[in-house]
């Protein structure tokens, strides 16, 4: 689980930082985590540790800490709110012409394609 | 056959830039597009981009620091143009804000290079410019400089067969960058903010291989985008798409609609004229402009009216707003303060075209003045000459209107000295006669014909306007208080008259 996660948000951060920046990626990301930790609030803890590393392997960390089932929660919430806030930001056609290799991707894709 | 090579020149897609450019875009050139924040470098480039961008010509869009690019995306999908099905189908977004804040410009154009030839792009935009300049100030020791790297860039540009283009801020006189001269082309964008209106201009200052719209062309940015209005050229050398599509001069004459006012003029007025008709407010000048619509409308001849003052429905005989409805005249009616004359004439050139128009109206100069952009004012005249010598070359008949400030000192005809400018001349005043405000009017000038000299006295009715006889009786008519001149005078005072 917790390495499917971690290839789909490699898959999002790989088709975004070229367009939007490495660092306008984490953005993004940290903004999503945030509001994450709303409802999964072992989330926030990790994402208040150094800003150095990069936020990924933080996220599996945590994600490897907690029982399956809400872990799954979790990451499938991480990635509907990160997809929710890139619409805001330029849009639902643009968002999802950017991450349709993510959708078109081995894992996670049945549910995701609902959640657009 | 010529062995040279053949330029391509691209559609920019951008209305009225590439009658700017000389033609288009030449195919494989490197350009830049320079100027202050705000400017519309970036819609420029976008708009160019989506335009130009298929599968088969595919473009590259490199974005450094500066805007950052969420904010690009979010704020350029609002332009029409902005067509999401293209991205990452023929649009490629490139954001190389990591490399370039290492200050190592090797590592900016390895990436560049190493993003070019696995995309083969046939468009290259890099935006921003400035950005990259003034992260050079960081660079470490012994790597490429930044002028190393522009000409670097410039010169792989071509090589990898791509039209490109490099986005960047100020363009001071003083310090040219040196990437000026590799350039091929150089596209200046510029906002003049003058009190309450802004006006956006561009400037080709540089197009290799062609010859480009001199001066600075405004422009203007809406939903849809970016959309240029060239100076209006006398003599346009692409003749094919201006020709004439009135009569151009000829020796024939066109009714004016008025009674009285033909014998006047000597017989109407010549076609392919243009006619002041100057007069204080109140005087009967839209009147009289109306009633010169009105009769070609009645002869079959469409019309076009730039209205500035009096909304058309206000007119007391035909009106304006009768034959728009009817479609026999076309109406640009404005009161928007920021025009360049250039747009105006852009609208009315095409109007002309699409009216198939022989008869045209402005109404007035005063207020035409009054909606240019302040920045525009000082060239008012020299405009307003190259706005007449356009229509007459289009051998459209020209009316146009001027507020005259009734003094009775001297005798004027409009105020911006435009009345060289055109080819005959009508008065309008004001006098006083026995206690009452009557109103004459004279025909000063028609260039190459005999005409009347009377002053004639003449009513508005609501058939119209109806002249009177001429005031021989009276003298000093254009002082504004005549006097019945005594018999023996009476003849002196038409001599004088005449």
């Amino acid at each position: 689980m917790v390495e499917a996660t971690a290839a789909t948000w490699r898959l999002v951060a790989a088709q975004l930082a070229p367009v939007i920046g490495a660092r306008g990626f984490e953005v993004l990301f940290g903004r999503a985590l945030h509001m994450t930790s709303t409802t999964f609030p072992w989330l926030v803890v990790s994402a208040d540790h150094g800003g150095s590393e990069s936020p990924l392997p933080r996220l599996e960390r945590c994600l490897a800490r907690q029982d399956p089932a809400t872990a799954a929660k979790a990451s499938y919430t991480l990635l509907l709110k990160f997809t929710e806030l890139l619409m805001t930001l330029i849009g639902e056609s643009l968002t999802a012409r950017l991450l349709a290799p993510v959708w078109a991707g081995p894992s996670l894709s049945s549910t995701q394609e609902s959640a657009l | 056959m010529s062995d040279k090579v053949t330029i391509c020149r691209l559609a920019s897609g951008v209305p009225g830039l590439d009658a700017t450019l000389g033609g288009g875009l030449p195919e494989f050139s490197f350009n830049l597009i320079v100027g202050p924040p705000g400017s519309g470098k970036t819609t420029l480039a976008h708009q160019i981009m989506f335009a130009l961008a298929t599968k088969e010509r595919p473009a590259l869009f490199f974005t450094v620091l500066g805007e950052p690019p969420l904010k690009m995306l979010r704020y350029q999908q609002q332009f029409a143009f902005f067509d999401s099905q293209k991205i990452s189908e023929s649009i490629r977004f490139v954001n190389l804000s990591d490399e370039v804040s290492t200050g190592n410009f090797d590592e900016v154009l390895a990436r560049i290079t190493k993003e070019v030839e696995a995309y083969s792009p046939g468009l290259v935009f890099v935006d921003s410019f400035r950005s990259v300049m003034l992260e050079a100030r960081n660079q470490p020791q012994g790597t490429l400089s930044l002028q190393q790297f522009i000409q670097q860039l410039g010169i792989h540009l071509s090589g990898w067969q791509a039209t490109s283009f490099l986005i960047g801020e100020y363009l001071t006189n003083s310090d040219p960058h040196p990437v000026f001269t590799v350039a091929d082309g150089l596209i200046s964008l510029d906002q003049s903010i003058h009190r309450n209106s802004m006006v956006r201009q561009m400037q080709v200052l540089k197009m290799r291989g062609q010859a480009t719209r001199p001066g600075m062309q405004t422009f203007r940015i809406s939903s849809a985008g970016i959309e240029v209005f060239p100076t209006a050229l006398v003599r346009d050398d692409n003749t094919a798409t201006l020709e004439p599509v009135g009569s151009r001069r000829t020796k024939a004459r066109v009714a004016v609609g008025v009674p009285g006012l033909d014998e006047m003029l000597g017989g109407g007025l010549p076609s392919g004229y243009s006619m002041l008709v100057a007069g204080p407010s109140g005087s009967g000048k839209t009147i009289l402009a109306t009633a010169f619509l009105a009769e070609g409308v009645r002869r079959g001849e469409a019309g076009v009216i730039v209205a500035f003052e009096q909304t058309p429905s206000q007119s007391r005989t035909t009106t304006i707003d009768d034959m728009v409805r009817a479609g026999q005249v076309g109406l640009i009616n404005t009161r928007s303060l920021d025009l360049s004359i250039d747009e105006i004439v852009h609208h009315l050139v095409g109007l002309i075209h699409k009216m198939k128009a022989k008869r045209v109206v402005i109404d007035s100069l005063s207020g035409f003045e009054l909606a240019v952009a302040p920045t525009f004012r000082e060239d008012f005249r020299e405009s307003l000459f190259r706005m007449v010598a356009v229509l007459s070359d289009l051998g459209v008949t020209i009316v146009m209107t001027s507020e005259l400030e009734d003094r009775y000192t001297d005798l004027r005809f409009s105020p911006y000295g435009s009345a060289f400018l055109t080819d005959a001349i009508i008065v309008q005043r004001y006098i006083e006669i026995e206690s009452h405000f009557k109103r004459v009017l004279a025909v000063v000038k028609v260039r190459g014909s005999a005409h009347s000299n009377e002053l004639r006295q003449f009513e508005i009715t609501d058939a119209g306007i109806i002249i009177g006889d001429p005031l021989g009786d009276y003298e000093g008519l254009l002082s504004g208080r005549a006097t019945l001149a005594p018999p023996p005078v009476k003849v002196l005072g038409r001599a004088k008259l005449r």
